[in-house]
C-alpha cells in the first residue's frame, strides 16, 4: 500500500482542521490550569496568612479555665468564704447534638428527673452552639467516675472538676459577706460592652457573680482573670491532643481580708438565738469592725446553688426579715441609748451636770403630761445619776434647755445620721432631725415646718424622728469610749494585701475631755453601780475588767395611760425594740459593742445587755493583753449579787457556757418582771 | 511509512514487542508520579498508615496500569468495531439504572450483577467517545462542520447526559457532555454552531439552576456563589477546603501535618478534596508541581492524537483527552471554590476504583491510538479490514 493513497485531500482537510482545533483546545485547558495555578498563588500565596488563621482557629480550641474566686478572711485569717470543688456534668451542644439520647444515656449512670431534663433540654435549646449547658452539679465521686469511664461512649458529655463557693459558716457572715449566685440575664445585659468585664466568663457555665456585700461589692477583685488550655481538636470538636505549652493560666482573684472576727461574729450570731436584731462590735482604738451581725441570717450556701421559688418566699416573706441586714440596713429610734449623747450636747452648751432636776416620776409641760419609765420618780438628779438612772424627766427638761439643734449637732459629732464607707452597699443612714431639717422634709405642708416645742423632750430620749442603726450606735460607743478620736468604721482590713486606711486616722471630737469622761462615768454607773440599770447584766466575771454601757428601749407603739407597757402577753411585731450599747474595759476602753433586739421588749436590760455581755466576753478573751490582765493571780471577784429574780424571769437567752465563768451567770436573769419595772 | 526508520516491513508492527516498545512509557510514568504522589496522600490522612487507602491506591494502579497496556495491544479497528456495540450497551445499561438501579446517596447510580456493581455512566464515557470517533471517521470535513448529519452526534450525546443527568449525576452528564461537544469541535464544527451552543448553554444555566436541579444541587451552586452565607451547613465543604488550601501557603505544612485534613474537618477529604489535602501539606509549591504533570498527561495526550493517521484514533484520543481534562479543572476548580460542589473527583490521585478504571481505559485507548497510529482504518461500515 502506498502513502500517498492514504492522505486523500479529503483526509488532508480533516486532519489539519483536527490540528487547528486541538491547537486551540489544548490552549484552553492549558489556560484552564494556569488560571487554576493563579487561583493557587491567590489563596496560597496573598491570603495564606488569613487562612492559617482560620485554619489555626479550626485545629486549636482555647477552653476557658476560669480563675478560682478570692477568698474573703477574717482578721485572723479563718477563711469566710472559700472555693471546694465540685463535679459537674455537662453537654456540649453541637450540631448534631441529640438531646435526648444524650440524656437517656446519662440518666442510666447518674439520676436525672423529670424536671431536671427539662430543664436541660431547655438551656440546651438556647444555648449557642458548642456552649456546655450543665445538667448536674455536686456529684458525688462515684457518679463523677463512673460518667467518666464512659466518656468514650459519650462524645457531647464532659465530666469536669469546677470550684464553687462555699461559707463555711453559713449563716453567720451571710449579711456582710453576702453571696455568689448564677450570672443571671439581667447581669448579662448589664455587663454587656463593659470592657472591664470577661464576656465569656461571664458565660461560662457555672460561673457565678456576687450578688450581695463584700462578695458584690469586691467582685471584680475577687473574680480574678480567666486563662486558658489549649487543646488540638478535631472537626467534632473531640479533644486530640493537650497542648500544656500553650496554657494561659488563670490568675486567681483578690482574697479579700475583714476586720471582722469569726469567734465573736459566730458567738453573736449564736446568742442572738431566735431574736431579730443586730450586734454590731467595734475596736475602739482603731475603728475596726470585729462583728456585724444580723439576725435571724440565712445559709448563704443555698443562695450559690440557687434557692428554689417556695424557699426563697420563706425567707422573704419570714416575719423577722432573716434577708435585711438589720446592722446598718435596720433603722431603729435608739431610746435610752441616745442619752449619753444628750448629755454631751448639754455639756457642750455649758449646763452645769450637777444641777439637780428633780424627778417626781411624772412632768406637766406643753399641755400634756410626760412620764418617767420609773412611775415612782427618781427624785433629784444630775447628769450622772440620769444617766446612770436613765432618768425621763432629766433628759426632757434638759433638751428643752439646750435645743434641737445643739442635740442634732453632738448626734452628727457622734456619728448618727451619717453613711460610714465600710467599703459594702445596703447602709441606710437614718435620720438626726432638728430645725432645718424639718423646713426641708415638710415643703408641701409649711405649717408643720416650724420645730413644736413638744418634739424637743422626745428628742431628748431618743425618740421622734430620730433613727439610727447599729453600726452608728456602735460608733458613737465607740467615739464616746475613745474619748478623742472621731473613729470611722473600718469593714475591710485589706484587699491583696493592700491594707485599707484605717478608722484611727481621723480628726478628734469636737467635745472636751472632761465632758467626754463625765458621759463615760455615767455609763459605767449604768453598768457597775448596783443601782445602775443594767447593772447584773453587765458584769462580764473578768476580774477588774469591767464593762460601761447604757440600755435603751425604743417605743413601737403609744400607750394609753393605764395600759401595761409589760411585753410579755404583746404581739412579737408591737413589742418595744430593746438596745444596748456598751464598751469595755472601762478604764482603758478596747471594745465598744451596740446590741438592737427588734421587738425585744421592755428595757435594755433585759435582751441586749446580756447579749452585749457575753459577746463582749469573747472579744475580752480573745485580746491576749486583757487576757493577761485577767489571768494575773488575783482573787476571783466576788459572785454578782445573786438578783433572785423568782420565777416568772425568762431564761437568759444566752446559750452555752461562758469560757470563762467567773460569776454565776446561769442564773442572771431578767429583771423585767422586778420591783423597779425596766428601764427606758 | 519512511517516518518510523526501520519498521517499514509489513507486518513488523503487528510483532506484539514492537507494539509493547511502542507504548508511550514517559506517559506511563507520568501517570505513575501522580498515582504515587496520590497514594502518599492517601498514606498521610490515614494518620501514616498504608490502610486503609494508600495500598488499595496503588495496588488499583498497578491492575489498570496492566489493563491499560494490554488495551494498548488491542488493534484501533477492533476499538472501531466495538464503538457502536459498546455505546448501545451503555445506553441500554443506562436505561435498566433507570428502572432497576441501586439507589445510594441519594441517586441512582448503581447497577448489580450478581456480584459486580457498577455505574453504567462510567462505560458511557468511553462509550460516547468512540460511538462519536467512528461517527466523525465517516463524516467529510464539510458534513462534521455543517450539515443535518450532525443531528446525529448531537443525539448521541444527549440521551446519555438526559439519563445520567436523571439519576441525578450531574458531575458525570458533563463529564460525557463536555468531551462529547470536544470532539465534535475537534471534528471541524462550525464556529457559528459553537458560539451559539456556548452562548446557549451560558444562557440556560440560571433558569436550568432554579427549575431543575434538586434542591441540594441547586445549595450547592448558591453556597458556591456566596460561600460564607451558611459556613457550617452547605459552605462547609467550599470554606474548609478554601482553608486546607489557604493555610498551607507557599511550602506547605509538611507531610503527615495538615490539621484540616487530618482533624477531619475537611470533608471527603481522600477522594473528591484530596487536592485540598495535598495543596495543605505541600503547599503552593506541590500544587503547581501536581498541575503541571497533568499538564504534560495533557499535552503528551493530545500529542498522540495529533500524530495518529487515523481520523478515528485522532479523535478518539482526543475525546479522552478532554474527558481527562475536565475532571482535572472541574475538580480544581470546586477544590478551589471556583465552581460549586460537583461530585468529580481528581484523576489518579483521589481514592476511588471507578474513577481510576475510567481514566485508564481511557489512556489504553490513547495508548493503543499511539502503538496503532499508522493503521488504516477503514470507513466501511462493519468492515474490520
Amino acid at each position: 500500500m502506498s502513502e500517498p493513497s492514504i492522505f486523500f485531500s479529503e483526509v488532508n482537510e480533516r486532519q489539519g482542521v483536527f490540528h487547528r482545533r486541538a491547537f486551540l483546545l489544548g490552549g484552553l485547558t492549558g489556560a484552564g490550569l494556569l488560571a487554576l495555578g493563579g487561583r493557587l498563588a491567590q489563596l496560597q500565596l496573598v491570603e495564606a496568612q488569613r487562612y492559617q488563621k482560620l485554619s489555626a482557629g479550626n485545629q486549636f480550641n482555647y477552653r476557658l479555665v476560669p480563675p478560682p474566686r478570692g477568698l474573703i478572711l477574717d482578721r485572723n485569717g479563718v477563711s469566710l468564704a472559700s472555693n471546694r470543688p465540685n463535679f459537674r456534668l455537662m453537654i456540649n451542644k453541637d450540631k448534631d447534638l441529640n438531646a435526648e439520647a444524650v440524656l437517656d444515656d446519662l440518666s442510666k449512670l447518674v439520676p436525672i428527673d423529670g424536671s431536671r431534663r427539662a430543664r436541660v433540654l431547655r438551656e440546651l435549646d438556647r444555648a449557642p452552639r458548642r456552649a456546655p449547658v450543665v445538667v448536674m452539679e455536686d456529684l458525688s465521686w462515684e457518679e463523677f467516675s463512673r460518667v467518666n469511664i464512659r466518656a468514650p461512649e459519650l462524645p457531647n458529655v464532659t465530666a469536669d472538676m469546677g470550684e464553687v463557693r462555699v461559707y463555711p459558716f453559713g449563716g453567720a457572715f451571710a449579711h456582710v459577706i453576702g453571696y455568689v449566685a448564677k450570672v443571671s440575664d439581667r447581669d448579662l445585659k448589664a455587663a454587656e460592652g463593659d470592657a472591664t468585664q470577661d464576656q465569656e466568663l461571664l458565660h461560662h457555665p457555672g460561673f457565678r457573680i456576687g450578688k450581695q456585700g463584700v462578695e458584690k461589692a469586691f467582685d471584680q477583685p475577687l473574680r480574678g482573670r480567666a486563662g486558658a488550655t489549649k487543646t488540638e481538636v478535631d472537626a467534632q470538636g473531640r479533644v486530640v491532643r493537650l497542648d500544656p505549652e500553650g496554657d494561659i493560666p488563670a490568675t486567681p482573684g483578690k482574697a479579700i481580708r475583714l476586720t471582722l472576727d469569726a469567734d465573736i461574729q459566730n458567738r453573736a450570731l449564736e446568742v442572738m438565738g431566735d431574736e431579730s436584731g443586730a450586734i454590731v462590735v467595734m475596736d475602739i482604738r482603731n475603728g475596726d469592725l470585729l462583728t456585724m451581725v444580723s439576725a435571724p441570717s440565712f445559709d448563704a450556701n443555698r443562695f450559690v446553688k440557687g434557692l428554689s421559688g417556695p424557699e426563697y418566699k420563706a425567707l422573704a416573706e419570714y416575719e423577722r426579715k432573716p434577708l435585711l441586714d438589720k446592722s446598718m440596713t435596720g433603722l431603729f429610734p435608739p431610746g435610752s441609748t441616745f442619752k449619753p449623747t444628750v448629755g454631751l450636747a448639754a455639756l457642750a452648751a455649758g449646763i452645769d451636770p450637777e444641777i439637780r432636776i428633780n424627778c417626781p416620776g411624772s412632768w406637766y409641760y406643753g399641755g400634756r403630761v410626760w412620764r418617767c419609765w420609773e412611775k415612782g420618780g427618781h427624785g433629784p438628779q444630775n447628769l450622772h445619776d440620769a444617766i446612770k438612772n436613765s432618768c425621763d424627766i432629766y433628759f426632757y427638761q434638759t433638751s428643752l434647755k439646750i435645743g434641737p439643734d445643739a442635740i442634732a449637732k453632738a448626734a452628727r459629732a457622734m456619728g448618727f445620721g451619717q453613711l460610714f464607707d465600710i467599703g459594702i452597699p445596703g447602709q441606710k443612714k437614718g435620720l438626726v432631725p432638728d430645725r432645718e431639717w424639718k423646713k426641708r422634709a415638710f415643703k408641701k405642708n409649711p405649717a408643720n415646718q416650724i420645730w413644736f416645742p413638744g418634739e424637743t423632750p422626745s428628742y431628748g430620749i431618743g425618740q421622734g424622728a430620730l433613727t439610727v442603726n447599729a453600726l452608728q450606735l456602735a460608733v458613737m460607743t465607740a467615739r464616746l469610749a475613745n474619748g478623742k478620736k472621731a473613729l470611722t468604721p473600718r469593714l475591710i482590713k485589706s484587699v491583696g494585701g493592700v491594707e485599707q486606711p484605717s478608722g484611727a486616722e481621723v480628726p478628734d471630737l469636737p467635745f472636751s475631755q472632761e465632758h467626754l469622761d463625765y458621759v463615760r462615768g455615767g455609763m459605767a454607773a449604768v453598768a457597775n453601780d448596783v443601782r445602775g440599770t443594767a447593772y447584773r447584766q453587765s458584769q462580764l466575771g473578768l476580774g477588774d475588767v469591767q464593762m460601761a454601757g447604757k440600755t435603751g428601749t425604743a417605743q413601737v407603739r403609744s400607750y394609753d395611760k393605764g395600759v401595761s407597757r409589760d411585753s410579755k402577753d404583746v404581739r412579737w411585731r408591737l413589742k418595744d425594740h430593746n438596745l444596748f450599747v456598751a464598751f469595755a474595759p472601762f478604764d482603758d476602753p478596747r471594745y465598744a459593742v451596740s446590741v438592737i433586739i427588734e421587738h425585744g421588749g421592755l428595757g435594755g436590760a433585759t435582751a441586749g445587755a446580756p447579749r452585749a455581755r457575753e459577746v463582749m466576753r469573747v472579744a475580752l478573751l480573745k485580746d491576749p493583753e486583757i487576757r493577761a490582765r485577767i489571768e494575773r493571780p488575783a482573787p476571783l471577784p466576788e459572785a454578782a449579787p445573786e438578783a433572785v429574780m423568782e420565777g416568772a424571769a425568762p431564761a437568759d437567752p444566752v446559750a452555752g457556757p461562758a469560757p470563762v465563768a467567773a460569776g454565776p451567770d446561769g442564773v442572771s436573769a431578767s429583771p423585767t418582771a422586778g420591783p423597779q419595772g425596766a428601764p427606758r | 511509512m519512511t517516518l518510523s526508520g526501520g519498521l517499514t516491513r509489513p507486518g513488523e508492527r503487528d510483532r506484539p514487542i514492537i507494539k509493547f516498545m511502542e507504548v508511550d512509557w514517559t506517559f506511563c510514568l507520568v501517570l505513575a508520579m501522580i498515582a504515587g504522589i496520590g497514594s502518599l496522600m492517601l498514606f498521610s490522612i490515614a494518620g501514616a498508615s498504608w490502610e486503609p487507602w494508600a495500598d488499595k491506591h496503588l495496588l488499583r494502579f498497578g491492575i489498570y496500569f496492566v489493563m491499560m497496556i494490554i488495551l494498548a495491544m488491542i488493534d484501533l479497528r477492533v476499538w472501531f468495531a466495538i464503538a457502536y456495540p459498546l455505546y448501545a450497551v451503555g445506553l441500554l445499561l443506562l436505561v435498566a439504572v433507570e428502572l432497576v438501579g441501586d439507589v445510594s446517596l441519594g441517586a441512582q447510580r448503581w447497577l448489580s450483577i450478581g456480584p459486580l456493581r457498577f455505574q453504567p455512566s462510567e462505560i458511557m464515557k468511553i462509550g460516547v467517545v468512540l460511538a462519536l470517533a467512528r461517527y466523525y471517521h465517516g463524516l467529510s470535513a464539510d458534513s462534521a462542520r455543517l450539515s443535518w448529519r450532525l443531528l446525529i452526534p448531537a443525539f448521541m450525546i444527549i440521551a446519555p447526559v438526559l439519563l445520567v443527568a436523571h439519576q441525578p449525576d450531574l458531575g458525570t452528564a458533563i463529564l460525557i457532555a463536555a468531551p462529547g461537544f470536544a470532539i465534535m469541535v475537534l471534528a471541524g464544527l462550525s464556529w457559528r454552531i459553537i458560539l451559539a451552543g456556548a452562548g446557549a448553554v451560558l444562557v440556560a444555566i440560571p433558569p436550568f439552576v432554579m427549575f431543575v436541579l434538586h434542591d441540594y444541587q441547586r445549595n450547592r451552586v448558591l453556597t458556591f456563589l456566596n460561600p460564607e452565607q451558611d459556613p457550617s451547613g452547605t459552605g462547609y465543604h467550599i470554606l474548609q477546603s478554601k482553608i486546607a488550601l489557604g493555610s498551607g501557603g507557599l511550602l506547605g505544612k509538611g507531610f503527615g501535618l495538615g490539621s484540616q485534613s487530618q482533624l477531619n474537618f475537611l470533608p471527603e477529604k481522600q477522594t473528591d478534596f484530596i487536592f485540598a489535602t495535598l495543596a495543605e501539606e505541600f503547599g503552593f509549591v506541590g500544587c503547581f508541581g501536581v498541575l503541571f504533570l497533568y499538564g504534560a498527561v495533557i499535552f503528551m495526550a493530545l500529542r498522540i492524537a495529533s500524530i495518529s493517521h487515523s481520523h478515528f484514533g485522532r479523535l478518539a484520543a482526543g475525546g479522552v483527552t478532554a474527558t481527562f481534562s475536565m475532571y482535572v479543572l472541574i475538580n480544581g476548580a470546586m477544590v478551589m471554590g471556583m465552581a460549586p460542589v460537583v461530585g468529580v473527583p481528581m484523576p489518579m490521585l483521589s481514592y476511588g476504583g471507578t474513577v481510576m478504571g475510567t481514566v485508564m481505559i481511557g489512556f489504553g485507548l490513547v495508548q493503543a491510538v499511539r502503538v496503532h497510529r499508522y493503521t488504516e482504518v477503514t470507513s466501511g461500515k462493519g468492515s474490520l479490514v
